[in-house]
């Protein structure tokens, strides 16, 4: 009957293969030049460096001291997320949410330097929390550095990502079930029971992955606060391997050893998942139901929500202290604006792609996974989680070594670095698109084909209003992580012509310490402003009052 | 003409822009400055590039891959008179011609210490509460300085030292950056690993006599910056003229306080004043590139094992 309407009126794109190819062309796409840039590294690849990988017990520690710090940073993080996760779905009136949801946005894009920068300036030896404790009369004086250090960066980035995400599949939770669970009076431990738990132990697997695998690549933080050699990962002994021995053929080794850890996990844990997806019923709870259990554990909430906020705020606060001497003086000059102008065309760019690449796999995905291919699903969902696994260090050398003749200027440098920021963003904003993706209600979609509102129609009317808060919120996450990105640009991007984060690099390596803070600020405010921004143009004309959250970070190498 | 180079050498507060408004002035040919991440981004650059390189020259390799630069056979002898350079060791070499130079040293600060070490044996013997940021060697340059630097002094006792050393590191970073800014001007340690050079900044820029170098007893290892010419340029004339240019004040008088460096030409009174209040290195110590190159990896190593163990 469907072909019928369709040969009578066509709306614009109604062609059901508008839904598959473009998004299977960009599977392609994308798998040949990840599979380029590796290939790339690979023609370098010689066997003799395998045995070498494991005949060097400091490179067996390393991989062995990845894994561990990755499993222990996960841990605490998801540990810490799931009360403040309940916290928040609790609490639905609690006054600093907006703040903290804001600020649970903003942590995960923050470039590693500034992050560290705060980090440091609070927790540091000479920072305000020893001093904090050296007024309250405690003698005990914290340390950072060390495995402690680069637990507590981790849980700064991490907790936050997985409490959003954990508060969104809450939020799926149905409308009538919170209805019921009202009606029989459950108390707080069993609505955990009943509710919460179900939801949240579908959702462990592939988030615990996801946090492991960014703990696991985490390269700047673990080199800064690990101490020394006793705790760096894979990515240092691939970036040294690339970078000080152009040793291509051990830096591939070591790819391929981090691509089988993460790449393994992944694909367990997407098992699991897929299991979870039958969720029950598809609507979105549009309005909240009051949750019964809210009033008793409302002080205890509100305390922990406070602290959690001012756990993240603190660094934050600490940056712009330091950064506001330097803040004057870096406003009056071009330097500031041609950077930020620069950084925001190839963030804009870059997210604007990384988002029509993650709605057109979405769509391949799901329309292939509706009739039954699974194989072709799963390729195309991979297809944007690669550079999850590849290192953009990685990824890029092995683009540059294919390229290299053909490089040449500015303009061709940025376009590059807007290609691999866009697609270094991908993974995370397919994570946000894809649970309200999953959440349309199939009757609808059903009803809507035979009506015949399909291809852009379908799109704009149905799609569009549920879709439209996970696109803001994925474009200013694509958009964060591009205007923090130090790793791409130092490979493609000319110096003469800085970006933001190239030009704080510039500055303090002329000493221009004052300036780089205030740069530092600059490049913090815009990243709130950003998430400001967008969330608002969110809330405006959104017909449902829909919390769509979730994530984002890579690790910058430079 | 095309030269690879490093940021901040280019960036606005680097010596570059100065260089290449006088430096055009005088050849009537347009001077185009790529700036690459690192030193060790240039050499990096240069190899993966090969003959289809676009640079004339590169200006910027440190002397510790000098050796690794020359093996790359894509460098071409300079055949200009180097008799100006006043350099602290005796500069004879056909493809590479230094334009400045600097110690690496510990940089304190004279609010959170008084009495620093005044050796490295002092350093190492010092109390586990006197903390040192260090750079990584195997991701920076001044990481890299270092462990020649314990090296040279110690010889093959240098991974014992090593481990005396541990109990003062406060941390290993990864490059330079992070060490001098998110965490010596946060104040977590009075010490630094840096470059003798780097108070001059602070005295003539900042005005301020906070942060000092110490001058240790068994010298100091030398950080030469070199230039070279690229033998598939297209320019060599111009190539070979602008590293004759080099030498010459109107190019040396931009590197103290731009560069954060001492000029490679005797400068006279050109030469900022605070420069007359670094420290003096009772002796100059450096490897020859080769030996570098040779032992580089072996000393890593013997590094890695001596600190993780």
């Amino acid at each position: 009957m469907a072909q019928r309407d369709y040969a009578l009126i066509a709306p614009p794109l109604a062609h059901p293969a508008w839904r598959r190819w473009p998004g299977r062309i960009i599977a392609l796409v994308l798998m040949i030049i990840v599979a380029a840039g590796f290939g790339g590294l690979l023609t370098e690849w010689q066997w003799q460096a395998v045995p070498a990988l494991w005949q060097s017990a400091y490179l067996r520690q390393v991989i062995w001291f990845s894994i561990y710090q990755a499993a222990v940073s996960t841990a605490l993080s998801l540990t810490l997320a799931i009360p403040v996760a309940r916290a928040l779905h609790r609490q639905s009136r609690f006054r600093g949410r907006g703040l903290l949801l804001r600020l649970t946005e903003l942590s995960l894009v923050l470039p590693t330097i500034v992050a560290v920068f705060g980090l440091v300036a609070v927790y540091g030896r000479s920072g305000w929390f020893n001093a904090l404790l050296e007024t309250l009369g405690l003698p005990a004086s914290w340390n950072l550095y060390g495995l402690q250090g680069i637990l507590l960066a981790h849980v700064f980035f991490n907790a936050p990502l997985a409490a959003r995400i954990m508060l969104q599949s809450m939020e799926r939770i149905p409308a009538n079930q919170w209805r019921l669970a009202a009606q029989l009076g459950l108390g707080s431990s069993a609505i955990w029971r009943a509710l919460e738990w179900p939801a949240l132990r579908r959702l462990l697997p592939g988030l615990a992955a996801f946090v492991f695998t960014l703990c696991f690549t985490s390269f700047a933080i673990v080199m800064t606060l690990g101490g020394g050699p006793k705790s760096t990962t894979v990515e240092v002994a691939i970036y040294q391997a690339l970078r000080y021995e152009f040793d291509f053929s051990q830096a591939a080794v070591l790819a391929v050893v981090q691509l089988l850890i993460c790449g393994s996990l992944w694909a367990l844990a997407s098992r699991q998942a897929s299991a979870g997806s039958l969720m029950p019923g598809g609507t979105v709870s549009s309005d909240q139901w009051p949750r019964r259990d809210a009033m008793p554990a409302h002080r205890r909430d509100r305390l922990l929500l406070l602290v959690f906020t001012v756990f993240l705020l603190l660094p934050l606060v600490a940056v712009a202290v330091r950064g506001f001497p330097g803040l004057y003086g870096e406003l009056t000059h071009t330097r500031l604006w041609t950077s930020l102008g620069r950084s925001l065309i190839v963030a804009v760019t870059a997210a604007s792609l990384s988002i029509g690449f993650g709605l057109a796999i979405l769509g391949a995905s799901q329309s292939d996974t509706r009739s039954g291919r699974k194989w072709q699903s799963g390729f195309i969902e991979a297809s944007g989680h690669l550079t999850l696994v590849v290192p953009a260090l990685v990824l890029g050398t092995g683009l540059f070594v294919l390229l290299r003749p053909q490089l040449g200027n500015v303009s061709q440098g940025l376009a590059l670095v807007t290609l691999i920021n866009a697609l270094m963003a991908l993974p995370f904003v397919i994570q946000v698109l894809r649970g309200p993706f999953k959440a349309f209600d199939p009757r609808s979609l059903r009803l809507a084909d035979q009506f015949n509102v399909r291809g852009w129609y379908r799109f704009r009317l149905l799609l569009l209003p549920l879709l439209k808060r996970p696109l803001l919120l994925g474009f200013a996450y694509a958009a964060g992580l591009s205007l923090g990105d130090f790793s791409v640009i130092a490979l493609f991007g000319s110096p003469s012509s800085p970006t933001l984060p190239l030009l704080l690099y510039q500055q303090l390596s002329a000493y221009q310490l004052d300036d780089a803070a205030g740069t530092a600020l600059v490049m913090l405010v815009l990243l709130f402003g950003i998430f400001f921004v967008l969330h608002r143009l969110g809330d405006g004309r959104s017909r449902y009052r829909q919390e769509t959250p979730v994530p984002v970070r890579k690790q910058a190498h430079a | 003409m095309t030269i690879y180079t490093y940021p901040s050498f280019v960036s606005e507060w680097g010596p570059g822009p100065a260089i290449k408004t006088s430096f055009e002035a005088r050849c009537d040919c347009t001077l185009e400055f790529i700036a690459l991440d690192s030193s060790v981004a240039i050499l990096h650059r240069l190899r993966l590039e090969g003959e289809s390189t676009r640079a004339d020259l590169v200006l910027g390799l440190d002397a510790n891959i000098m050796a690794e630069a020359r093996k790359t056979g894509l460098l071409a002898p300079h055949g200009i008179d180097t008799s100006a350079l006043e350099l602290p060791i005796n500069w004879q070499d056909d493809i590479f011609v230094p334009y400045d130079w600097g110690y690496f040293a510990f940089v304190y600060d004279t609010e959170q210490l008084t009495n620093p070490p005044s050796s490295l044996e002092a350093l190492i013997d010092a109390p586990d509460d006197l903390k040192i940021i260090l750079q990584d060697p195997r991701t920076s340059t001044p990481g890299l300085g270092f462990l020649l630097w314990m090296r040279h002094v110690y010889g093959d006792q240098a991974p014992e030292k090593w481990q005396a050393l541990q109990d003062n590191i406060l941390t290993v970073s990864k490059g330079w950056s992070d060490a001098y800014f998110s965490l010596f001007m946060n104040g977590e340690a009075p010490m630094v690993l840096s470059y003798s050079t780097s108070p001059a900044y602070h005295m003539a820029v900042d005005n301020t006599d906070r942060y000092q170098a110490v001058a240790f007893e068994e010298g100091h290892y030398l950080q030469v910056e070199v230039a070279a010419l690229v033998r598939t340029s297209q320019q060599p004339a111009l190539a070979r003229q602008f590293l004759e240019f080099m030498l010459t004040p109107a190019f040396q008088q931009e590197i103290p306080l731009k560069n954060v460096m001492y000029p490679a030409i005797d400068l006279g009174q050109q030469v900022p004043d605070v420069f007359d209040r670094l420290i003096d290195p009772p002796e100059t110590l450096y490897f020859q590139p080769e030996t570098v190159a040779d032992h580089r990896k072996q000393w890593i190593d013997e590094w890695l094992n001596a600190t993780t163990r």
